[in-house]
């Protein structure tokens, strides 16, 4: 068998290399040791020591030539050994020109730039990133908004005294008294189309979110932060509420039914479940209806276990129509006022910009809540499911009082928080991560 | 996770920032037997800065050793000594000095778990004197934290009271990886509550120091008592500044400045590395690309050392770093929407 | 300078078995089989980065060990695959590291130049000139610290000896009388440029003296003779007398690394070298004093080839890591 001589590796980054000049010619002899060939590089030229003794042939690369690392040039044979045909049996295509050299360094990626906002006319505008966000959220055009900061730019007070001036006519010039029933006439139309739904991806079994009368999804944030990572997220907003069409409801009953289609849409499989307020009165339906696709029911100050409730606060936040009237309101919902900061009740009106769902959410709220009673009873509901079930109060609740928490049997682990309200989720977001987690990990 | 110190003994005393810290090695030396002390001058002459003190009398020459003048050669003994079974605390008599150690700070400890695959570990740490104020001019006053927390592999801390400064040496010392300690120069002689007993500070956690809505001030070492101070007189305005103690540089706690920022809008880095390239860099960056991005209401400021090497006038070496009035002003601007 | 001996019987003769001699040469014959193949290998380009040889220096890796036990330590250079192989190290787990595979000494994270085996006292081959020098030192000072019998050999080059970390790491092992050998292979050249050019003393052994502990300079080629220096130095660290300096003098066949050009010496010189193939002259030592005959050494230079080949087809078929790993080992794993 003749000994190979290949193209060798000589360089850290080398892929091919360029046969130089022969020293030996083809038929002569040559000692191990010797030089062969030289290969021209980038460095200096390299002289290739012969790996054998012996005679030389099938040479199959000419100076000049590019040819692979480890890839055959020649062939010795040993003295008295038969020289047959190249034992490179098909003719190895060369290559053309010496490969560049690697790139030594990755080509640092430019961030690419912050798509600016949604709005067609922002193109010369500035305007920091959340007075952008705000504006897109209300539905406001950049370029309707004076900026007052440094060279115009438009900055997050600027965009908030813009949703202000934009609801003029609704401000209400006295403080609101509680009304049970709307005064005004009705001036909103039933939408069609399915709730509104979103997600947070993760893995394992997902949990369901239902929020409360006059809430939305949002209001789930500081819970969703405490709460691990990848744990998977359905958050559904009730009709007139959030980003769900507008729905004209006769009852509970007839809310649970548009809850379940919703449930049955987006549960693929058995899920955990997690109600506040209202949304843990519908939550509890579910379970009831739906026992076999619920495997957790988590409940917070959950509505119809009794028949008090603060009627007239649900209403004067379902009716406000500016950050003043809104704002007495909804210090009623944690234990104390101070719970409620100005700017929480600033997002809060800009989510409730919408006079249509405020009249269809007054309306709802006369339905389920007429003269500040609990319309409906599900105590027996309660007493029915299996699954396991958590409940968590808070003892200050001015909405709902935790005593309704006694209705439930004893299977269900209850936990009343002390110096909390009818917003445990925002009030003690991480107490209410820690139970709700031990209990989803059962 | 909870970011405060915890505290196994309720007991609590006033101690200074250097005693803090030869109360964590005395604690150490006492418990565990694998820990040696190495460093210029370190022994009888009680250390620079006098942090050491009399450890030499309580544990003799085996235990504290005086290294020649040898930096190189020294942390590469503690490197050899930490692969092989020891627990060695080196000190570099200035962080300055670190410089002619790179090589086995960077090349070595640094890097020995992970070109062995994980067959090694090297738990040394490496604490230093750094920071300018002293009038030690340009060789003797550097803030070397960024060149350190540019290297995986390293963990580099930077306590600014001396609660911290004691919980951060035992939590280094309880890290199997090597942890690099700048203790800023102008902190020694600072007093404040220590708890007695064994505790550790966790790296990689910083923590508020004081809430605010207003303005984030993420600030290291001594510059968190410049933001401190400046909040307190910016409140008086009405204008509540929230400030960080960011401790670890690397690794950056990203949630705490991340939440921090996402609740303000306006986020100052005061730091005493130089500005450019700087750990306010790192991290001006990330909250750029971060979810924070949406709730910034204002460019991200940073105030950082100058473009210089340290001086020795008294007043260009003051104007060389961020003051108080410097993080006052800035903050305020920010606040009120000016910049 | 070598000690005279009464029965004109090389040193390593008298010192071990003939089981002990002939583990001895296969491990020279492995060192040299290893490298051959990991050069073909790497002129295949089958090997990343690069590499560098130590043909022709087999004898001062093993000799200098022969004394070692798992729990003695070596710190080793970037010429250090004979150092490895000599502490006992498995051929196969070296070229899976070669080869970048997950089953090498370093899970292919370190390559040629960082092998190491902590557990049986290899503290690795090192890509800094004189890194290795204070590291052991250190470990020696870990031993003396802790009260464990062990010694730590510290190999290094002509080119570290000019190092700060050399004289750093000799006066402090001289100072605190630590349990250290340093072992220094004086192959004439650094990378290009000779010792003779680069060094102020004639002989690397002179600058011991510079920090009270003994120095010398022996035949790095002649297995007998670094066996006894060795044998003196280590004797003298474990009766806690302190470090002392051994200057092997020897030669590397291959360039510095593999793209040497070898512009820097001569071909004469390079030949010179080989014709005293250190391999050879023991071989022949062996069977001369009858330690061997003829077939058992060539039993021996088999066993080894055959080691080789297996441990090149074992890289061969190994996984390599997964490249979203990129970032393992860099920290301990935190506990879960």
């Amino acid at each position: 068998m003749p000994v190979e001589v290949i193209m060798p590796k000589v360089d850290m980054d080398m892929a091919t290399g360029k046969l130089a000049v022969w020293h030996v010619a083809e038929g002569e002899t040559v000692k191990k040791g010797a030089a062969l060939f030289d290969i021209e590089t980038d460095k200096a030229a390299m002289e290739v020591e012969a790996p054998a003794t012996g005679r030389l042939h099938h040479i199959l690369a000419a100076p000049g030539e590019t040819v692979a690392v480890g890839k055959p040039v020649a062939f010795i044979y040993a003295e008295g050994e038969a020289v047959g045909t190249s034992p490179v049996a098909v003719e190895e295509p060369k290559v053309e020109a010496p490969a560049p050299a690697p790139v030594a360094a990755p080509v640092a990626v430019a961030a690419p730039a912050p798509a600016p906002a949604a709005v067609p006319d922002s193109a010369d505008l500035r305007a920091t990133p959340v007075a952008r966000r705000l504006a897109r959220e209300a539905g406001l055009a950049l370029a309707a908004i004076a900026g007052t900061g440094p060279r115009g730019r438009i900055q997050r007070a600027d965009v908030e005294a813009a949703v202000v001036r934009a609801k003029p006519a609704l401000v209400a010039e006295a403080p609101v008294a509680p009304v049970a029933t709307p005064a005004a006439p009705i001036t909103w139309e039933p939408q069609p189309g399915d709730l509104n739904v979103t997600t947070r991806k993760g893995s394992g079994v997902p949990l369901v979110m239902i929020h409360g009368f006059a809430a939305d999804s949002y209001g789930w944030r500081p819970l969703e932060d405490a709460l691990p990572k990848d744990q998977a997220l359905i958050r559904i907003d009730l009709p007139s509420h959030g980003r769900s069409p507008l729905k004209r409801v006769g009852g509970f009953a007839e809310l649970a039914k548009l809850m379940v289609q919703v449930f049955d849409r987006v549960a693929e499989g058995p899920v955990h479940v997690l109600g506040h307020s209202l949304g843990g009165g519908l939550a509890l339906a579910l379970a009831d209806i739906r026992p076999r696709q619920v495997r957790t029911l988590s409940l917070i100050a959950p509505a119809g276990l009794g028949p008090e409730i603060d009627g007239a606060a649900l209403n004067g936040i379902a009716r406000a129509a500016s950050v003043d009237s809104l704002a007495p309101w909804l210090k009623r919902l944690t234990a104390r006022p101070e719970g409620i900061s100005h700017d929480f009740a600033k997002a809060a009106m800009l989510a409730r910009l919408d006079p249509g769902l405020r009249e269809a959410q007054q309306e709802l709220g006369a339905v389920l809540f007429p003269d500040g009673v609990q319309a409906f009873d599900l105590t027996a509901a309660l007493g029915r499911i299996a699954m396991p079930t958590l409940m968590i109060w808070g003892r200050d609740d001015h909405i709902l009082p935790w005593r309704q928490a006694l209705a439930a049997p004893g299977e269900v682990a209850l936990h009343l928080l002390r110096g909390v309200g009818h917003v445990p989720q925002m009030e003690d977001p991480a107490t209410v991560a820690a139970l709700l987690g031990r209990h989803l990990r059962g | 996770m909870n970011a405060q110190v915890q505290i196994t003994d309720a007991q609590v005393r006033e101690l200074s920032y250097a005693e803090a810290i030869r109360e964590a090695m005395a604690i150490a030396l006492e418990s565990d037997p694998a820990v040696v002390l190495m460093g210029e001058d370190i022994g009888t002459y009680g250390g620079a800065f006098q942090v050491t003190g009399d450890l030499i009398d309580r544990f003799g020459p085996d235990r504290v050793m005086d290294t020649p003048i040898s930096e190189l050669g020294g942390a590469g003994v503690a490197v050899g000594a930490a692969l092989t079974g020891l627990k060695p605390i080196f000190e570099f008599q200035f962080s300055d000095f670190a410089a002619l150690a790179m090589e086995q700070i960077v090349n070595q400890a640094a890097k020995l778990r992970y070109m062995l695959g994980g067959e090694a570990e090297v738990p040394v740490v490496f604490r230093m004197p750094s920071g300018s104020g002293t009038g030690a001019a340009a060789q003797h006053s550097q803030s070397f934290e960024a060149w350190f927390g540019h290297v995986p592999g390293l963990k580099v801390v930077q306590p600014s009271t001396p609660a911290e400064a004691k919980g951060l040496l035992l939590a280094a010392l309880a890290d199997p990886d090597p942890v690099v300690i700048f203790e800023h120069k102008l902190l020694y002689k600072m007093k404040g509550p220590v708890p007695a007993g064994h505790y550790t500070t966790p790296i990689g956690k910083a923590a508020v120091v004081r809430k605010g809505e207003h303005v984030t001030i993420v600030a290291s070492a001594i510059m968190v008592h410049r933001a401190l101070e400046a909040a307190a007189k910016l409140a008086a305005e009405g204008i509540e500044a929230e400030v960080i103690d960011l401790r670890t540089v690397r690794p950056l706690d990203r949630e705490t400045i991340i939440a921090s920022v996402k609740k303000t809008g306006k986020l100052l880095c005061a730091y005493e590395g130089v500005r450019t390239l700087g750990v306010g860099a790192e991290i001006s960056a990330l909250v750029a690309e971060s979810e924070a991005f949406d709730y910034l209401d204002a460019p991200i400021q940073r105030l950082g050392g100058a473009e210089a090497p340290i001086p020795y006038n008294p007043d260009l070496e003051r104007a060389a770093v961020p003051q108080t009035p410097d993080i006052e002003r800035v903050a305020r601007q920010l606040a009120k929407g000016e910049v | 300078m070598m000690r005279d001996n009464q029965e004109n019987t090389p040193f390593a003769l008298r010192q071990f078995t003939p089981a002990q001699l002939r583990e001895a040469l296969r491990k020279m014959y492995l060192i040299r089989l290893f490298e051959e193949g990991a050069e073909e290998s790497y002129m295949r380009g089958l090997i990343h980065g690069t590499m560098h040889l130590s043909i022709g220096q087999e004898a001062s890796a093993v000799a200098t060990c022969m004394e070692l036990t798992d729990a003695d330590k070596i710190t080793s250079t970037h010429r250090g695959h004979g150092h490895c192989i000599a502490k006992g190290a498995d051929v196969g787990r070296m070229f899976a590291e070669f080869f970048g595979k997950e089953t090498g000494y370093c899970h292919g994270r370190g390559g040629s130049m960082h092998i190491a085996d902590v557990k049986t006292g290899n503290l690795g081959a090192n890509g800094i000139v004189g890194g290795g020098l204070p590291i052991a030192v250190g470990a020696a000072l870990t031993a003396k610290r802790l009260g464990r019998d062990e010694v730590t050999v510290c190999f290094f080059g002509d080119g570290a000896n000019n190092e700060g970390a050399f004289h750093e790491a000799l006066n402090m092992a001289a100072i605190w009388k630590l349990p250290v050998i340093f072992v220094c292979e004086n192959n004439k050249y650094g990378m290009s440029t000779s010792a003779a050019y680069a060094t102020a003393v004639k002989n690397i052994a002179d600058r011991a003296v510079a920090y009270s502990m003994p120095g010398v300079t022996v035949d790095g080629n002649d297995f007998s003779a670094v066996a006894e220096a060795l044998h003196d130095a280590i004797a003298r660290a474990r009766a806690g007398e302190g470090p002392s300096l051994v200057e092997n003098l020897t030669y590397r066949w291959r360039g510095h690394s593999k793209s040497d050009r070898n512009r820097y010496r001569t071909k004469d010189e390079i030949e010179e070298w080989m014709s005293r193939d250190p391999i050879a002259r023991f071989r022949t030592e062996l069977i001369a004093h009858g330690i061997l005959d003829e077939a058992e050494a060539e039993a021996v230079e088999a066993e080894a080839k055959a080691a080789v080949a297996e441990g090149i087809e074992f890289a061969r078929q190994s996984p390599s890591p997964a490249i979203t790993d990129v970032t393992k080992f860099v920290h301990a794993e935190e506990a879960a």
